[in-house]
This record gives C-alpha cells, sequence and structure tokens, in this order.
C-alpha cells in the first residue's frame, strides 16, 4: 500500500537496499587479482551510485528534523510557515511524507484524535487563562503530552514503512525513541516551567476563579483517557513497560496492596502495575477537584498553586524513567537486563577454540528492542579465523541482530612475509596455495598433499583455504581412524547438524577437533554433500592438540622454526 | 489473604518483627493514652500559665518541683554507685542542654498555642528519626515511608501556609516591651528577622527544637548508662538544671516585678502541670517502652495526644470547661486565641496519618540477619541500624573533588564560572527585591535561576563526558555532551515557545509596562550575560583554532545580533542557512554540541535583555506600548531558528547519520575498500559519530578464501582511520564462514539467509573457477 509511495519518489531507494546487500562488483569480480582491471571495472559501475547519493542527500536528511519541529511547537509550527517557504521542495517532501503515513488507514485515527487534541488543548488554555488557575495550566501541558505522542505515534507507524537509507544506514527505529525522549523531556520541561511560575506565584497569590475549572478537568481528563484508550501507542506502551516504575506507580502499587488485604476482591483490578499515564491522570484530576473544593468552601486560592506544584513533580516523576529509559537508548548504552544474559554467551564465547580472549564488546539498542553490537575477539594464531566467527557468530545472533565480529590475532605479519613472497609471483590463487606449501619446509610430509586440497574434486567448490598458521595441515590420518567410529554420526543430512552434534555445549577444546577432523578425514563421503569442502578448514585445527596441546611456548617455537627457511 | 496482603491501608505491612498481640499490653496501653490525654491537659494549662510567669522562672519552677518528687522516689544519693567529678561535668551540660530544649519548647508554646505545640513538638523518637532517615539516606525502607515522610512535611507546610490563625499575627505586632527578657526578645527579633509572622516562627522554632530534642534524647542515652539508668539520670538531670536555672531566676526577680498576683493561686496548677508534664509522662514512657516496642508505644502516644489535644482545644475557651480550669482567667484575653481552623484540622490528620505511618516497622529497606525462629515457626531478623553499615563520602570533600574535576577543563570551567556569575547576579538581584519588596525584580530573579538550570545541565554534561567508560557505557559517556545539547536546544524551544505565546496575549492587550525598573535590571542582565558570550567565544576559537569550523561560532553570533538590529527575516534566514554549511563541520569542531547549546542559551538571554532595553526605549521616546510585545516575539523567532541547526545536528548525531562532514571520504574509502586485492564486497557498512571525537564504525567483508583477513583487516582499518573512522570493527567473511554458519544455525529461516548470502559470493568464486 504505501510501498508505491517510496517507489515513485525515491528510485535510488530501492538501489540504495539492494545495495546493502548485494553489493556492486559482482559482475566484473571474476578478474580479481589484477588491479589494472578493477580500476577499469569500476567507472561505469560507481556512477548510478553517485547520483542516487544525490538524490538520497535531498531526500532523507531533512524528513526526520521536519518531525521533530513538527512535533515541538505546533502551534509556532503555523506561524513559521513562512519562513520555510523559500524552501519549497522542503515542504512538498513532507507533504508527501505525510501522504505516505496517511495511506494507513490506522494513521487516520491518529490523525482525527491529534485534531480534536489540539481543538481540545486550545479551549483549554483558554479557560487557564480566563481561570488564571495554575494546576489547569499543568494539567493541560498532559494534554499537549497527549499529542506529542500521537505524533510520535505517527512517526513509529512512517519508520515501520521506512527502509535504512544510505545515511541512516541502521534504519528510522532510533526516530520513534528520539521522539519518546524528545516529547518526555518536553514536558518536563513544561513542568519545569510551572515550578518556576508557582514559585512566583507563592509570592503573590492571584485570585483563581472556578468557574471553568471543574468543567476544564472533566474536559481534559474525559479526552486524555480516550486517547490513551482508543488510539494503540506502540513505543510509549512499550517504554512504560520497559522503564522502571515511576514513584508514582511505587505509591499507588503499595497502597493498592495494603488495600487489598482489606478487600481481596480486589487483587485482579488493583495489583497489575498501573499504567503510568492513566494514573497520572486520574492522580491530576484527582488534585484539581480538591483544588475546586477548597477553594470554593475556603477561598484557599494558594491550593491552586500548591496542587499545581503536585501536578508538576508528578509529571517529573511519571516521565523521568522514560525519558532516563530513552535516554540510555539514545546514548547507546547496554540494556541492563540483558547485561546478564550477554555476560554468559561472552563467557562461553571465551571458552570457545582458539579464543583468548573478548574485548572491546559494544552492545547497544538500536531501536527500541533490536540489539546491535561489535566486539573485537582475539584469537590463536593456529585457530581457524572463519570457523571461530562463525561459532561466535552463531552464538551471539539470537541475541544481537546486527552484529560485527572482528577476529584479530597477535602475530600474524609473521607468516605473512613467505605468502609476501609468493603471492607476485603467481596470478592464481590456486597456484599460490600450492606454492606456499611447497615453501613449506618438508618436516612433515611435505609432498603428499591430502587429496581434498590437491585434487580440486568439485568444480563448485572454491580453492580451499590455506591458513598459514598452521603446518600441521598435512595430517597423519592416525587422528582420523581414531575418528573412525564417529562417521556414523548423521553427516549426510544436509550439514545441518553439522554443528549440533560435535559442536554443541563445547565442553573440552580436544573433544570439538576429531569432529572437525573428521569431515575431512572422510572424503568419500564429502562428495555426498556440497558443504564438504568447508571442512577444509578444519582440518587443520584437528592437528592442533598434538602440536600446541595447552598453548605450549615450545611448540609455539618449533612452529616459527619451520617458517625460517 | 492476610498474610499476603497488610491490614495496614497507611503503613502497609506487619511482616518484620513479630509483635505481641494487643490483649497482653491493655492496661499498658491505657495507662498511656491516660498518660497521655494529661499531658495534653497540662500542656494547655502550662500555655495559661505562661501568660502571666516569665518562661525563665515557670521552667525552673518545673524543674525543681519535678527534682524534688523525683527525688524523693529515686533517692538518686542514697543508691547506686557514686557519681564522680567528671560526670558531674557532664551533667551539667546535659542540664544546660535540656534547660535549652525546654526554654525553646516552651517558647514555642507561647508562640503557637498549646494545640500546634503538642502538633509540632509531641513526636516520639522513633518517629522523627524515621523521618529523617527517609529525608537524608537512601534506605528509607520503601514507598511507605516516603509517604509518611511527605505527610509530615505537608502538615508542617499545611501549619505555616494554610493555618490562619488571624489573632496571632494580630499580636504579633507586639509592642517591644512586651517582651520580659532578653532570651525572648533575642527570639523574637530572630523571627521577625525571618520575616514571617510570629505563629509560623513559632512552627519554625517548635520543628527545629523537635530535631533538637530528638537528638538530644539520643545523646543522653549513653550518659544514662553511665549514670545508672534514665531515671537517675532524669532526676538528677531536673535537679541540676533547677540549680542552673536559679541564678537566672534571682536575677529575674531581683530587675523586673512579677505580673502574678498571688503566687498562691497558681500553686494547683503548677502542681498539676509538673505531675502530668514532668512525672507522669517519664514514668509511663518508662514502663510502656519497657514492655511493648517503641514503634507501637509511639503509635499509641501519638494518637491519643493528639486526638485528646484537638478536643481539649475545641472545647478549651467553652465556659464548660472554665469550671473545670484550674484557675480562672479574664474572660476578655481567652475569646480567641489560637483557635481550630481548617488548616490545623488537616495538619493534625497529616500528622496522625504520618506518625503511624513512620513509626510503623518497616518491612523493607532494612538488611536483616536471620538470627533464628521463633517457637512458631516464623523466622527472626535482627536489624541493625543502617547508619550504621552506611559509610558516604563527607560532603565538604565531595565539593572540593567535584570543584577540582570541574575546574580541570576548559569547558567546564568556563561554565562553572558563568553560572557563578549568573548566581551571583541572580541572588544580588533576589536579595535587592526581597528588600525592596518589588515583585518584579523577584519573580525576575526567578526566572534567572530557571535559566541557569541550562547552565547546571551544561555543567553537569561536560563533567559526565570525562567519565571513565564502564559496562553498561561502553563507548565511553561522549555522547551524554550531545543528548545535553538536545536537550538544551528543547529548553531552548520552550523558552521560545513561551516568549511567544506570551507576547501573543500582550499583543492581545498590551498591559502598562513599568519601565523605570526594568532598565537597570536589565542592562545588569546584558552584562553578565555579555561578559558569557565574550568567554565562550572566547573559548571557541581558542579551541578551534586548528578546525575550519572557527568563524562559525562568531559569525552564528554576528548574524543574530545584526539580525536582531536590522529586523529583517528574510535575511536573517539567509544567514542562517548560510551559516549551515558550516554548521556542520562545528560539531567536530571547537565547539561541541554541549557548549553550543549553552553559548545559544546565553546568546537568547542576552537577546531578551536587548530586547528589553530597545522597547523600554521605544515606550519612553514614543509610547509605543506594543513595541514590548512585538519585541518579545522577534526575540522568540529568533531564539527558535538559532537552536534548528543545533538540534538538527544533535538529532543527526543520535539518529546515528553517517557523518555528513565525513561523507565523502567514507564514500571514497569504501570504494578503495572494493578495489582492494580480494575484496569481494562489502555489506553492513554503519559509520555513525558517537560523541565529538568519536566516529564508530562497522563493515562486513567478504573477501576471497585465499586472502589472509588480519591483512585486509589492517588495510581497512587503515582505509576507514584515514576517513575519521577510529573506532572500527570489521568482520571479514570467506566463503567457507557462511558455509559454517549454515552448519550452525538450525533454523530455516537462518539458513535460507546465509545461503543468500553465499549466493553472492558463489558467483563470483564461481567466475574465478571457470576463468
Amino acid at each position: 500500500m504505501a510501498m508505491d509511495g517510496i517507489m515513485s519518489t525515491s528510485t535510488g531507494l530501492s538501489y540504495s537496499n539492494v545495495g546493502e546487500f548485494y553489493p556492486r562488483k559482482f559482475g566484473p569480480k571474476p578478474d580479481v587479482v589484477p588491479s589494472g582491471v578493477t580500476e577499469r571495472k569500476v567507472g561505469p559501475l560507481d556512477k548510478p551510485d553517485m547520483v542516487s547519493v544525490d538524490v538520497l542527500n535531498l531526500q532523507n536528511p531533512d524528513v526526520p528534523m521536519h518531525r521533530k519541529k513538527q512535533e515541538h511547537d505546533t502551534y509556532v509550527l503555523g506561524t513559521f510557515h513562512p519562513f520555510r517557504k523559500s524552501n519549497r521542495s522542503v515542504v512538498g517532501r513532507f507533504l508527501q511524507e505525510v501522504r505516505l503515513v496517511a495511506s494507513d488507514r490506522r494513521s487516520w485515527r491518529i490523525l482525527l484524535f491529534g485534531a480534536l487534541n489540539l481543538l481540545c488543548t486550545g479551549c483549554l488554555l483558554m479557560w487557564c487563562s480566563s481561570t488564571n488557575s495554575m494546576a489547569l495550566t499543568a494539567y493541560t501541558y498532559l494534554t499537549i503530552f497527549d499529542l506529542f505522542s500521537l505524533i510520535t505515534c505517527l512517526i513509529s507507524s512512517w519508520v515501520t514503512m521506512k527502509k535504512p537509507s544510505q545515511f541512516y544506514s541502521f534504519g528510522f527505529e532510533r526516530l520513534e525513541v528520539l521522539a519518546v525522549f524528545a516529547s518526555t523531556v518536553l514536558i518536563q520541561l513544561g513542568a519545569l516551567f510551572i515550578l518556576k511560575e508557582s514559585v512566583e506565584r507563592f509570592m503573590e497569590q492571584p485570585e483563581v476563579h472556578t468557574g471553568r475549572l471543574l468543567v476544564g478537568t472533566f474536559v481534559a481528563l474525559f479526552f486524555n483517557l480516550s486517547t490513551l484508550m482508543s488510539v494503540r501507542n506502540k513505543p510509549f506502551a512499550y517504554v512504560s513497560e520497559a522503564a522502571s516504575s515511576s514513584w508514582l506507580q511505587e505509591h499507588v502499587a503499595d497502597l493498592s496492596r495494603s488495600l487489598c488485604g482489606i478487600i481481596p476482591g480486589l487483587s485482579s483490578m488493583l495489583l497489575p502495575r498501573m499504567n503510568p499515564f492513566v494514573l497520572i491522570n486520574m492522580a491530576g484530576a484527582l488534585s484539581l477537584c480538591i483544588t475546586y473544593m477548597l477553594i470554593e468552601i475556603n477561598n484557599f486560592n494558594a491550593v491552586d498553586t500548591a496542587s499545581a506544584v503536585a501536578i508538576a513533580l508528578m509529571t517529573f516523576g511519571t516521565m523521568y524513567p522514560m525519558s532516563v529509559y530513552s535516554g540510555k537508548v539514545l546514548l547507546q548504552t547496554t540494556p541492563s537486563h540483558v547485561i546478564g544474559q550477554l555476560d554468559k554467551l561472552l563467557r562461553e564465547i571465551s571458552t570457545l577454540d582458539g579464543v583468548l580472549e573478548v574485548r572491546n564488546e559494544h552492545f547497544w539498542t538500536v531501536g527500541f528492542g533490536s540489539l546491535a553490537g561489535s566486539a573485537h575477539v582475539r584469537i590463536r594464531r593456529d585457530a581457524n579465523e572463519q570457523l571461530v566467527l562463525a561459532h561466535v557468530t552463531n552464538r551471539l545472533l539470537p541475541l544481537v541482530s546486527t552484529l560485527t565480529v572482528q577476529i584479530f590475532k597477535d602475530d600474524w605479519t609473521r607468516p605473512l612475509l613467505t605468502s609476501a613472497l609468493a603471492s607476485p609471483s603467481v596470478a592464481h590463487p590456486q597456484a599460490e596455495s600450492y606454492t606456499a606449501s611447497s615453501l613449506m619446509p618438508p618436516v612433515l610430509t611435505g609432498g603428499e598433499l591430502d587429496p581434498l586440497t590437491s585434487t580440486p574434486t568439485k568444480l563448485s567448490s572454491p580453492p580451499p583455504e590455506f591458513s598459514f598458521n598452521t603446518p600441521g595441515r598435512n595430517v597423519p590420518p592416525v587422528l582420523f581412524a581414531a575418528a573412525g567410529p564417529h562417521t556414523h554420526r548423521p553427516y549426510g543430512n544436509l550439514g545441518l547438524a553439522y554443528g549440533a552434534v560435535p559442536y554443541s555445549g563445547m565442553p573440552s577444546q580436544g573433544l570439538m577437533r576429531p569432529g572437525a577432523g573428521l569431515g575431512l578425514g572422510v572424503p568419500g563421503m564429502g562428495a555426498g554433500f556440497g558443504l564438504t569442502h568447508s571442512y577444509g578448514t578444519d582440518f587443520s585445527s584437528s592437528r592442533a592438540p598434538l602440536r600446541f596441546g595447552t598453548n605450549n611456548p615450545l611448540g609455539l617455537q618449533t612452529q616459527y622454526r619451520q617458517y625460517q627457511p | 489473604m492476610d498474610e499476603k496482603y497488610s491490614s495496614n491501608v497507611l503503613s502497609g505491612g506487619k511482616l518484620g518483627m513479630v509483635e505481641v498481640p494487643d490483649s497482653r499490653l491493655t492496661k499498658y496501653i491505657a495507662l498511656l493514652i491516660v498518660s497521655k490525654v494529661l499531658k495534653a491537659l497540662g500542656v494547655f494549662e502550662s500555655y495559661d500559665i505562661l501568660k502571666f510567669v516569665h518562661i525563665v522562672q515557670f521552667i525552673f519552677i518545673l524543674k525543681l518541683g519535678s527534682a524534688v518528687i523525683l527525688l524523693f522516689f529515686q533517692k538518686p544519693f542514697s543508691s547506686g554507685k557514686i557519681i564522680s567529678k567528671r560526670q558531674w561535668i557532664k551533667l551539667a551540660k546535659h542540664a544546660v542542654f535540656s534547660c535549652v530544649v525546654s526554654l525553646l519548647g516552651f517558647f514555642g508554646l507561647t508562640l503557637c498555642g498549646p494545640l500546634r505545640t503538642l502538633l509540632l513538638f509531641e513526636h516520639a523518637d522513633v518517629v522523627v528519626v524515621a523521618l529523617l532517615s527517609v529525608l537524608f539516606t537512601n534506605s528509607g525502607g520503601g514507598p511507605s515511608k516516603t509517604r509518611g515522610a511527605a505527610l509530615f512535611i505537608i502538615a508542617v507546610i499545611c501549619l505555616l501556609l494554610f493555618d490562619n490563625d488571624d489573632l496571632m499575627s494580630k499580636m504579633g505586632d507586639h509592642p517591644e516591651g512586651h517582651h520580659d527578657s532578653a532570651l525572648t526578645h533575642f527570639l523574637y527579633t530572630a523571627i521577625s528577622f525571618l520575616g514571617v509572622a510570629d505563629h509560623k516562627g513559632g512552627v519554625v522554632l517548635l520543628v527545629a527544637s523537635l530535631f533538637l530534642k530528638v537528638g538530644f534524647h539520643t545523646a543522653a542515652r549513653k550518659l544514662s548508662v553511665e549514670i545508672g539508668g534514665s531515671k537517675r539520670l532524669y532526676a538528677l538531670d531536673c535537679l541540676v538544671s533547677a540549680a542552673v536555672l536559679l541564678p537566672w531566676v534571682i536575677f529575674l526577680s531581683v530587675t523586673t516585678e512579677s505580673k502574678v498576683e498571688s503566687w498562691a493561686s497558681l500553686v494547683f496548677p503548677f502542681s498539676m502541670v509538673i505531675f502530668s508534664v514532668m512525672i507522669l509522662e517519664f514514668y509511663v514512657d518508662a514502663v510502656c517502652s519497657a514492655k511493648m516496642e517503641a514503634p507501637r508505644c509511639a503509635r499509641y502516644g501519638t494518637f491519643a495526644l493528639f486526638s485528646s489535644g484537638l478536643l481539649l482545644a475545641n472545647f478549651w475557651t467553652h465556659p464548660l470547661t472554665d469550671q473545670i480550669r484550674s484557675m480562672s482567667i479574664p474572660p476578655k484575653l481567652v475569646s480567641t486565641e489560637h483557635v481550630l481552623s481548617g488548616g490545623v484540622m488537616v495538619s493534625a490528620i497529616f500528622f496522625l496519618m504520618s506518625s503511624s505511618i513512620l513509626a510503623a516497622p518497616s518491612k523493607k529497606g532494612q538488611k536483616g540477619t536471620l538470627v533464628g525462629y521463633s517457637p512458631e515457626g516464623t523466622p527472626l531478623y535482627n536489624f541493625m541500624g543502617d547508619a550504621l553499615h552506611h559509610t558516604s563520602q563527607s560532603l565538604p570533600r565531595f565539593i572540593s573533588d567535584s570543584l577540582k574535576q570541574i575546574l580541570e577543563e576548559s569547558d567546564s570551567r568556563q561554565i562553572f564560572y558563568f553560572l557563578c556569575l549568573n548566581l551571583a547576579f541572580t541572588f544580588v538581584e533576589l536579595f535587592y527585591g526581597v528588600w525592596t519588596n518589588s515583585l518584579g525584580l523577584i519573580s525576575d530573579g526567578f526566572h534567572m535561576l530557571f535559566d541557569c538550570s541550562a547552565l547546571v545541565l551544561g555543567l553537569f554534561a561536560a563533567l559526565m563526558t570525562r567519565w571513565k567508560a564502564t559496562r553498561i557505557f561502553s563507548y565511553g559517556f561522549g555522547r551524554v555532551e550531545i543528548l545535553s545539547g538536545f536537550i538544551n536546544g528543547l529548553f531552548l524551544m520552550v523558552i521560545a515557545f513561551f516568549v511567544f505565546m506570551e507576547s501573543v496575549t500582550r499583543l492581545l492587550d498590551p498591559p502598562n509596562i513599568d519601565t523605570d525598573m526594568l532598565t537597570p535590571v536589565s542592562v545588569g542582565g546584558l552584562l553578565v550575560n555579555l561578559v558569557g558570550i565574550c568567554a565562550f567565544s572566547h573559548a571557541h576559537s581558542h579551541g578551534g583554532k586548528s578546525c575550519s569550523s572557527h568563524d562559525h561560532g562568531n559569525s552564528h553570533g554576528e548574524h543574530s545580533h545584526s539580525h536582531g538590529g536590522h529586523g529583517h527575516s528574510h535575511g536573517g534566514h539567509g544567514h542562517s542557512h548560510g551559516s549551515h554549511g558550516h554548521a556542520h563541520g562545528s560539531l567536530t569542531g571547537g565547539m561541541n554540541a554541549n557548549m553550543r547549546g549553552v553559548f545559544l542559551h546565553v546568546l537568547a538571554d542576552t537577546l531578551g535583555s536587548v530586547g528589553v532595553i530597545i522597547s523600554t526605549i521605544l515606550i519612553r521616546q514614543f509610547g509605543w506600548l506594543v513595541a514590548d510585545p512585538i519585541c518579545s516575539l522577534f526575540i522568540a523567532t529568533l531564539i527558535f531558528l538559532s537552536v534548528i541547526p543545533l538540534l538538527k545536528e544533535a538529532c543527526e548525531v543520535l539518529l546515528l547519520r553517517i557523518p555528513p562532514e565525513h561523507e565523502k571520504e567514507l564514500n571514497g574509502a569504501l570504494e578503495k575498500i572494493d578495489k582492494l586485492e580480494g575484496v569481494l564486497s562489502h555489506r553492513d557498512a554503519h559509520f555513525w559519530r558517537h560523541s565529538a571525537n568519536m566516529v564508530a564504525g562497522t563493515i562486513h567483508l567478504q573477501v576471497m578464501s585465499d586472502v589472509v583477513e588480519q591483512r585486509i583487516t589492517q588495510q581497512v582499518t587503515a582505509l576507514l582511520k584515514d576517513a575519521g573512522v577510529n573506532n572500527l570493527s570489521v568482520q571479514v567473511e570467506k566463503e567457507a564462514y557462511f558455509q559454517h554458519m549454515s552448519g550452525l544455525s538450525s533454523g530455516f529461516h537462518e539458513v535460507l539467509a546465509m545461503t543468500q548470502q553465499m549466493e553472492s559470493m558463489k558467483y563470483p568464486s564461481d567466475g574465478t573457477c571457470i576463468m
């Protein structure tokens, strides 16, 4: 429904979407190695890219900003249109985004309520000035907050339709968070303003007219509650659930628990956590009623100021936890509720074979809920990077959806010297691997390469990787014989059970290796499923327990020696 | 059900200590209630006596009388161990303190009347300790205690604000000759210095002396152990304090003539007061606290005391009670003194509720250690005072530490100095306003305070930025200042909005403005803010010397100024867009978002002062009353327009946009990365500015199977570092990775996704093989 809106306007968008996952140079990539070729291919392919950059440059950055503005000062916006008219396209694009949002039926309801809200707020503000009541003003700000929350709701529905753009590579989910943060902070600033005004009023209390006070209260209460009930506000519902409970909620929970001691029947109604917005609306209305009563009976005008202070404080109490929560999301912090889980996973990772340590781990939430993160994993020199990467990713991916794991080794440059010598001399990568292996000192059974690497049995498979750090790639078949019984494990079923059987749990390092080597050890079986070639990587590590046992420094030295011809 | 939920609505929960059932304690409770009722009676009585008798004489007589009785009962000299000389000295100190406490208490009684004194002064120690622990420690004991403390404070505020004790304020303008002694005179002057009515001063005095009393009781506990029992201490204390007061009393009776006609008629009331206030209450309290636990004692006692006080206050002036009263008083004096008002009623109810909540044993917040099980099988806990375990940094040390931190760096130093200047100006304004009783000045002072909160926010953010990274804030706290800049931007938006609204209402109905007072204030404000602008832009030019963004802040400031002068909105708009291009760089440069927010704030204030001055001149010269709202409209617009770039940039950073100033380099770097030898493609390239000096990034690279990952990582890192990314994670994937992953992942969808990604790699590698 909304898609045609995107398509018609931004042709670049679809491109960029594809571009994320299907990188540009697939076509010409085959001629990989020579550097001259790569230059040639870049020209025509990158041209559209630049165009799309320009389009997006105009398109995207303005949109969230616009939303923000509308959210901040809805009243002010009307007057400031003349200033923005100069940038015609901005308004046009804004309208177009509005059309995009409006294409959804649900947002119609939000817009309707927004219009009603504007009406109601205007009415209430007029009444505020006519009654001269600070408490009603403070209560009106809650209505304005409702307006903000409706706008947030619109934004969140817009966000779900929007795909990540080139500039906002994480997508616009954070806009939702920002909107929640901005509206809670704005309402708190309003409460601060109320506090300041009230302090000034304590100096000289003006007369409060009670005529419209109660009417205004009930109009606002009715309106707020109906908005809360009828519009499903996803971001605010989430934040109010996830954030720590406000002091108002705590007190009400405590009171209602005591009340349930007297009337147990109420427990189903009172004991669940109260919605903070409903709570503050009710409490504000209550204090306004008390104000009305006291002013009517005793003419205590100071009660008005006092209840304004009370409402402002309650607003602070209600909004503070939410703005802290959303602010923490904006600050890219690790959410405290996943820390335990993350710690467990990281501990698990650090016990993986070959992993020495995990550092620079950053985990944070993109929008509400979805975690992103990156970590640097230091591994042993002889460990297989791709295997470790796969395992680490596999551990973390269920929790962290946008994950980047950088694998690094400490002393990798040294063995590189040999390959640097070798690589220029040969053009073909496969040949490189051969030469590199032939460069290896024939300490072991140098010439007889194992069948899988030497003979490319499958055309589809890439040249097997050559891991420079592992001299023991030519493994004597002793190990395979030992691992022989394991071959009966369900390897045939598409290789899906690959991780399940030998790798699960990873209780000890030694246990994994026979399993890993196993795939190699049965080359005949490898033909059965297409994934066999991947085990070529594990082959090297299968030798490891013999050579480097438990980080035996002596073993490492001998390994070095092998590389110095 | 009752086990699960507590039965007490107010205090919530009887878990915790196991209480003895009420039935066993009935006689003690009855005794307690009777003694409290008698005490209330005694307090009312003593208020009447104090109208005639000088307060020092009154206390002397009380102490002496109770000392005589206690000597008779307790025989402190004949029993117990002999008191050493040092103990006598301690005893003397103790007696002096007790004299001071009772002096303050009874002086408060003369100011506030008996009922308010009962409400304020006669709280049990447990209640006050609980209140203080809620107010000043973190472990108050759950929300119910907080509620109790809030109720207590509200009750005191009720007494202060809503208790229109008209008669007292009438009596407040007492002639100076009324004061009998130097002491009362001193107290009166102290209260009148505070600038409150007498009975309000009495409320404050009583609250202060309540805390003093509790502190005194706590301190006396050690001495009572030393002396040998609290009863012996009390007897000796009465005696010694009577001796302490003796010279003063003699001096008084010599110098001033007494208002008392006949001491004989006062004998009965005095003995009544001595019996009820001094003797009976002490003994009953001692017995009850031995038999019952202190919280329950406090609950019943307070309840009895307050309700009887309320009743007595209602009937004390009734003609019926006149016959019961031991002392006849001329009726004209009696008429209406400290009558029951709505405020007192409300505050009495609140006091009752709060003391019943605060005195309730708290179930939460206390860390009990299990000591065993009671015969019924309920666990018994030993509750240690939390205060004992609580070690906190001392306040002066904390202040000096944070000051040192603030002064370490230029940003926070600048903000701090300016904040100090601003605060000083504000307080001068406030004091001057209070002194000259001008409301405009006071409200302007509060407005300045309101503005200072933005500075405080900026200062705090500048401090926080330097904190070390923690587990939760894994990138460090650098982002705080962007958030603070954002909040400050919102703040300015709100201010602009309010100014705008107010000017619109004023435009419709221009009020008459008294310009005389405004000018000096606004000139002062302008000066202060100009200093601030100079300081901040100075810092800016220092910090941003190397950056291209240097002239941004200045040009920005100038633009706004010139704009204010000319008043061409379109020109201003063009300007702001012109500086817009620069603005991108400025976030990285000399001025971070936080400082920009603060700077804009100061700028807005300056504009406000300028606007006020201009409008004042216009009004004076031409009598244009419309000038004021139009000026403020302008100012609101200006603030609004000047905030937009800041908000926009902060939003972009918070939304994790690719940093605009690095866009080109990053694109170039990505191209270069794709051209690297062995790199097939990249995906999931995310780059974002984390804080002013950190650009973070993550990228996934697909490489040929035969290249060394570490080399690729190093090259990519170097390339992106040149492009400005200084916190990078590179994930290097070969085809093997996808095969491992599809092997490891169990779900269908993951396999599908993985194979799709693998497909993307297959094609080129196939091509390689074919070629």
